[in-house]
């Protein structure tokens, strides 16, 4: 079940089996929490607070229609993941880091080896 | 030389990236050209680089697996198209023998500047919408949610054992 700590941490929000099956659905499209409950034989009230722990993080946005709520995917929390992930940029930047790391290495041991 | 796909300007199907490297490029050159080598460097921190096949010539192939912290696998393949010491290496990649329809081409230029190196690295693309997946999903070769699932399983893991 949720937890008030999890709240705040786009990866904890995810942890949460029920919260990636919600995630899952929501990407065909744009749908009202009921139909999330039904879709996946939750109860309306647990539904509920999951839809609210990944609006918290930014992975979801709601908009009001009627006395109905719509819930769809949001990339801002998103975005966060794919930051953490990598990305061609932050691959290459970490590589090129351990590269020149490494270099200095090699140097070192072959004038090492040179002078003994 | 392999004709390059699409008809999008070069500039935006491309992605550079430079570094300079206080090193002799002899060295720096070196250090792409044994998997001994490559292990070592090659990839994100907290991933692992095992090597099934390396031939280092035109038309060799390096054939490996990155392993990620979360221990997802993502298998990886490079062609050697062209090889000059100590100044230039030209590859094509894709993720795997069969995934031939997402590779793109990198050229590495290995520059003197007094005694140091300046490394270019320029990868272009068949598409400008191919370089916008990659540039945001390279390492995190599937969907979206799907990474996000694999990527949180050993997070649910934690939580599960209370840790």
């Amino acid at each position: 079940m949720a937890r008030a700590t999890t709240t705040s941490d786009v990866f904890n929000a995810i942890g949460e089996p029920q919260r990636r099956r919600i995630l899952t659905l929501l990407r065909a499209g744009e749908l009202a929490a009921t139909e999330i409950a039904e879709e996946l034989d939750l109860a309306v009230s647990s539904t509920s607070k999951h839809l609210r722990v990944l609006r918290e993080v930014g992975l979801v946005r709601v908009r009001d229609e009627g006395r109905q709520r719509y819930y769809s995917l949001d990339a801002t929390g998103l975005r966060q993941v794919h930051e953490w992930t990598g990305g061609f940029e932050r691959f290459w930047a970490e590589s090129l880091d351990r590269l020149e790391a490494y270099v200095g290495e090699l140097q070192r041991k072959e004038e090492d080896d040179a002078c003994g | 030389m392999r004709v390059v796909e699409g008809i999008e300007r070069e500039e935006d199907r491309q992605i550079v990236t430079t570094r300079l490297i206080s090193a002799p490029r002899e060295l720096v050159f070196r250090a792409w050209t044994d998997p001994r080598h490559l292990e070592r460097w090659f990839g994100p921190y907290g991933f692992t680089t095992t090597t099934r096949v390396f031939e280092f010539r035109p038309g060799g192939v390096w054939e490996f697996e990155m392993h990620g912290p979360d221990g997802t696998v993502f298998p990886n393949l490079i062609e050697w198209v062209e090889i000059v010491p100590p100044e230039l290496l030209r590859y094509r990649q894709q993720g795997g023998r069969d995934d031939d329809q997402n590779a793109f081409e990198t050229t590495v230029t290995f520059a003197d500047r007094d005694g140091a190196t300046e490394l270019t690295l320029r990868t272009i693309f068949r598409t400008k919408a191919q370089r916008d997946y990659v540039a945001e999903n390279y390492g995190a070769v599937e969907g979206a949610i799907e990474t996000l699932a694999r990527l949180t399983a050993y997070v649910g893991e934690m939580e599960g054992t209370g840790a």
